[in-house]
């Protein structure tokens, strides 16, 4: 895959991070300390005392503070070059202006309506996406570029029906969240410089110690970025799981 | 004729925990589904729907996605490892 893109200079970078909890705060981390210009951090939440085990920027004395403004102090207190924009709100269909100007968004949300529409707005942006994923034992990232070509949707085509565990209930390893974290910041990284890291899928199952990478194929049918694409806009109906 | 399916860990409850099934006389991915069904009831109805592969599961053959493959009509030939890979959210 050829660079179609012209190469972004990290300290002119503004990378946007969606969700800054168990993934989100390793990616923060780690490109913070790669001298990435700005940081828009995105999340409406508060830390959680069972969030400290994988939520790595945060303190006991963190419990209950916005994770935005947690974040951006932990960051504060490393004394790096990096700028942080704060944008407290939760990804929405009526709310996706929230991932606007960003040259990369890496998205560290916890559940698939977040993820199929954040895939689709960074489709309809243009703008290129690094998905992440952890529970329990295993996690995968996803480095998807500005005209898709793999997308998100090639990979995984619709929203698992019913509810789905997430951390909360199924737990995560936190060393997951890590490796999984500072993948999606090295992808994100990468997706400044060329398009070599689009189409990568990294996946880590922390049990057997082993870490898959693969190159995932674009599908001809994809809704979102395939030869006859379907989505041309962000419709709200799209973004909840059907009934088993 | 053995191949090896990785189980991932949503699907290790019906296997016993389980990460790696060993199957013999399996020829294609249909007869790998069909048999890991009657080893462990539950597993096609999480893999398939009346469509096919559920559209939140991939099936590799090797490092291939079956589907820019034959489906599950693809081959499977004698050592080859088939990945179960499932969408997961959480982070």
């Amino acid at each position: 895959m050829g660079m179609t893109r012209r190469p972004i200079a990290r300290d002119q970078a503004t990378i946007a991070i969606l969700g800054v909890g168990g993934l989100g705060a390793p990616a923060a981390l780690a490109l913070a300390h790669a001298g990435v210009g700005k940081l828009i951090l995105i999340d409406d939440d508060e830390v959680d005392r069972s969030n400290l085990h994988r939520q790595i920027l945060f303190r006991d004395a963190d419990v209950g503070r916005p994770k935005l403004q947690a974040t951006a102090d932990a960051l504060a207190r490393r004394g790096l070059s990096t700028k942080t924009e704060l944008r407290e709100g939760r990804l929405d269909p009526m709310h996706t202006e929230l991932l606007a100007g960003a040259d990369v968004i890496v998205e560290c949300s916890d559940n698939f309506a977040t993820k199929f529409l954040s895939a689709d707005a960074a489709r309809l942006r243009r703008v290129p996406i690094v998905h992440g994923a952890a529970i329990r034992w295993i996690g995968t990232a996803l480095a998807v570029g500005p005209e898709g070509g793999p997308c998100y949707r090639c990979l995984f085509e619709d929203i698992p029906p019913g509810a789905q565990a997430g951390c909360d209930i199924a737990g995560v390893v936190g060393p997951v969240c890590g490796v999984i974290g500072a993948l999606q910041a090295h992808l994100a990284l990468q997706a400044l410089e060329g398009d070599a890291a689009f189409g990568t899928l990294a996946t880590l199952d922390g049990l057997r110690d082993e870490l898959r990478v693969r190159r995932i194929r674009a599908r001809a049918d994809c809704a979102l970025c395939g030869s006859h694409p379907t989505i041309d806009a962000i419709d709200a109906a799209r973004y909840h799981p059907a009934e088993e | 004729m053995a191949v090896i399916v990785r189980i991932p860990t949503p699907l290790r409850s019906l296997t016993g925990g389980a990460e790696e099934v060993q199957l013999e006389d399996v020829a294609n991915v249909s007869e790998v589904i069909d048999t890991l069904e009657t080893r462990h009831p539950g597993m096609k109805d999480r893999l398939l729907d009346d469509k096919g592969v559920r559209k939140f599961v991939n099936i590799y053959v090797g490092e291939e996605d079956i589907r820019f493959l034959e489906g599950l009509r693809t081959a499977v030939k004698d050592g080859e490892h088939i990945s179960i890979v499932p969408a997961i959210a959480g982070g």
